[in-house]
């Protein structure tokens, strides 16, 4: 055989070759547009299997955090006893799964001598009381707002 | 809300989009049959100018063999990712024509291998149907994983040195390289264990300055098992398997915290570990050394690395055809021109005949190989699956990754093998059993979906 059939066979190869790459990519592009994307809003949480701490806790002497917005999770009132963290983690105490501005494990709330703390666990998007971004832990008072990522929580006792 | 039915009675089925997958699936399959057997053709073409004698048994063979991963995969795992099983066998059957270039009795074996492959993936897809089991038995995978990391350490009857490395174990009339399923099974377990105390882990308790650190007590158990997975990989030898292992559990920690303080702790680790090893053991050095300036000793321990760029260089952008490289030439000594060319440097071989396109063809299919993977996993809505098939596709990107840049000197030369690629049958068998429990988490997924 010639040497350039030889050549011109290899090139044609080659060619079916990144064929079928183009073929593996265009596949993939067709799947990603066509499925509606239903896991991206879940990145590392569990499917909440039970629904969140029912609102209608008693409400007790102790601190509370109390959701403002998003408005479907508005009256949802977190007790905080001793420590509670806040982040998008279905581990967390209180947990905001549909949230994606909110970091895994995002903050922590906790009592000390009676008072409440809010902590920012070096979250991505920060920890806002009162419009001021936290650098350390804060004392909050009664009425004070938290924002974390798309969620306002008030302190409350 | 979806409703988890107990794993007995969970019914799989099939829909509409599950059958494109699997037909998308046979398509391009098709499609790689004929450019391997192409490939096969040209190069008895180079050599004589006949077609090879076996090409029948030869198109019907690989056919067959994709047809019944096919129907497994209908049978068994019917919404898996339909990219996975094309570019797995695009990858074996480019490395089985360079084989078959390279040494026609490797071929013989590496045909047997692949056929055991596939019965593997067969195997894996019908035994695992769910993935929680495997996450319950996290202890046991670790337990058997560092088992089978130490099974080439036994006395001599159990125990093989090959090269230099002590990789082997020979259980009967079969030896294999342990190593290959070690890193299967500790995946297993540092995915059901990251998930366990991923929170844990991602939120600090004590601090440091500015750093929060997790309470040690649940850092504990982690170290112990890398460093003793990593002390093991020391005293074999097996430099490649080792920054395989550290960079894949440095990945998971990663993907399960959130915080890339522990990418960042890693490569400290490692750094250090590095030199340490640098100033410790002889073997680091040089491979070390040849990686610096392969030039001095290009006769000798460098041969290697300097016969891989001539072939690179030899190859340019288009190749010299099938056959017709130097690298591949067999001296009269027996070995190659270019040392290990049927498994570490294979790379150089593809570079050397098919030229920088085909090398860089390769390349692409790894990378849409890890995106399959890697979709997977983000299709998956549990964290056991999740990590899991991170894990498993970081084990196939880091693999190629060291090997290639190992061979391309962009970082130093460690014997590891091309997944898929390169001549071996643990590593084959391995890597079939992998892409089957990836295939295993993207049908999940899609199981999950359509009852969603």
């Amino acid at each position: 055989m010639s040497d350039a059939a030889f050549n011109v066979l290899t090139a044609c190869l080659v060619a079916l070759l990144y064929l079928f790459l183009l073929r593996v990519v265009l596949l993939v592009a067709r799947e990603l547009r066509g499925t509606p994307i239903v896991a991206q809003q879940v990145i590392m949480a569990e499917p909440v299997a039970a629904p969140p701490p029912e609102p209608a806790r008693r409400r007790t002497r102790g601190w509370n955090l109390v959701i403002l917005e998003p408005a479907p999770r508005k009256g949802e009132t977190f007790p905080v006893d001793d420590e509670a963290t806040i982040g998008r983690g279905g581990g967390c105490g209180i947990a905001l799964p549909d949230d994606t501005f909110v970091s895994t494990v995002h903050a922590r709330a906790f009592t000390r001598d009676g008072d409440l703390w809010i902590e920012d666990l070096g979250s991505t998007n920060g920890t806002q009381v009162g419009g001021e971004t936290l650098g350390e832990p804060q004392k909050l008072r009664r009425g004070d707002r938290i924002q974390i990522g798309g969620t306002l929580l008030e302190a409350r006792r | 809300m979806t409703v988890t039915a107990p794993a007995a009675t969970r019914k799989q089925r099939t829909t509409p989009f599950m059958r494109r997958r699997r037909n998308g699936e046979l398509a391009l399959g098709l499609h790689v049959v004929a450019i391997v057997v192409g490939g096969y053709v040209l190069l008895a073409l180079s050599q004589g100018s006949s077609l090879p004698p076996d090409l029948g048994v030869f198109l019907a063979e690989i056919t067959g063999l994709y047809v019944v991963a096919n129907v497994a995969m209908r049978r068994f795992a019917p919404g898996a990712d339909g990219t996975l099983l094309p570019l797995v066998a695009l990858l074996n059957g480019l490395g089985f024509v360079m084989i078959t270039r390279l040494d026609p009795s490797q071929a013989r074996v590496q045909a047997v291998w692949t056929t055991i492959g596939v019965g593997v993936f067969v195997a894996t897809l019908v035994v695992v149907r769910d993935l929680h089991w495997l996450e319950r038995y996290r202890y046991t995978a670790a337990l058997a994983g560092i088992g089978f990391l130490l099974l080439p350490l036994a006395p001599a009857p159990i125990g093989l040195s090959i090269n230099g490395a002590r990789l082997w174990a020979k259980l009967g009339p079969i030896s294999f390289q342990p190593g290959e399923v070690a890193k299967v099974l500790l995946v297993v377990f540092f995915a059901g264990y990251l998930v366990d105390k991923r929170e844990l882990l991602s939120a600090g308790s004590r601090r440091i300055g500015r750093l929060y650190m997790p309470d040690p007590k649940h850092l504990g158990p982690l170290l112990l098992v890398w460093s003793a997975s990593i002390m093991v990989l020391v005293f074999e030898r097996d430099l490649g398997s080792s920054l395989l292992l550290f960079s894949v559990f440095s990945a998971m920690l990663y993907v399960a915290t959130n915080r890339s303080a522990y990418l960042l702790g890693g490569l400290v680790m490692f750094s250090g570990g590095t030199y340490a090893a640098y100033k410790m053991f002889g073997h680091v050095r040089t491979r070390f050394q040849i990686w610096w300036d392969p030039w001095p000793t290009a006769s000798g321990k460098g041969y290697q690395i300097v016969q891989a760029w001539y072939a690179f260089a030899a190859g340019h952008i288009g190749g010299l055809g099938l056959g017709k490289g130097l690298a591949g030439e067999q001296l009269r000594s027996g070995s190659w021109r270019l040392p290990e060319a049927s498994t570490d440097s294979i790379m150089a071989v593809i570079g050397e005949e098919l030229g920088l396109i085909g090398a860089i063809a390769v390349v692409i299919a790894f990378m849409l190989l890890l995106g399959a993977g890697l979709r997977a996993a983000i299709d998956h809505p549990r964290p056991f699956e999740k990590l899991f098939a991170t894990g498993l596709t970081t084990i196939l990107g880091v693999q190629a990754f060291v090997i290639i840049g190992g061979i391309t000197r962009v970082i130093p030369l460690t014997g590891l093998t091309l997944p898929f690629v390169s001549y071996g049958g643990s590593s084959l068998v391995a890597n079939f059993a992998l892409v089957g429990l990836l295939a295993r988490v993207s049908d999940d997924a899609a199981q999950r979906e359509m009852r969603a």
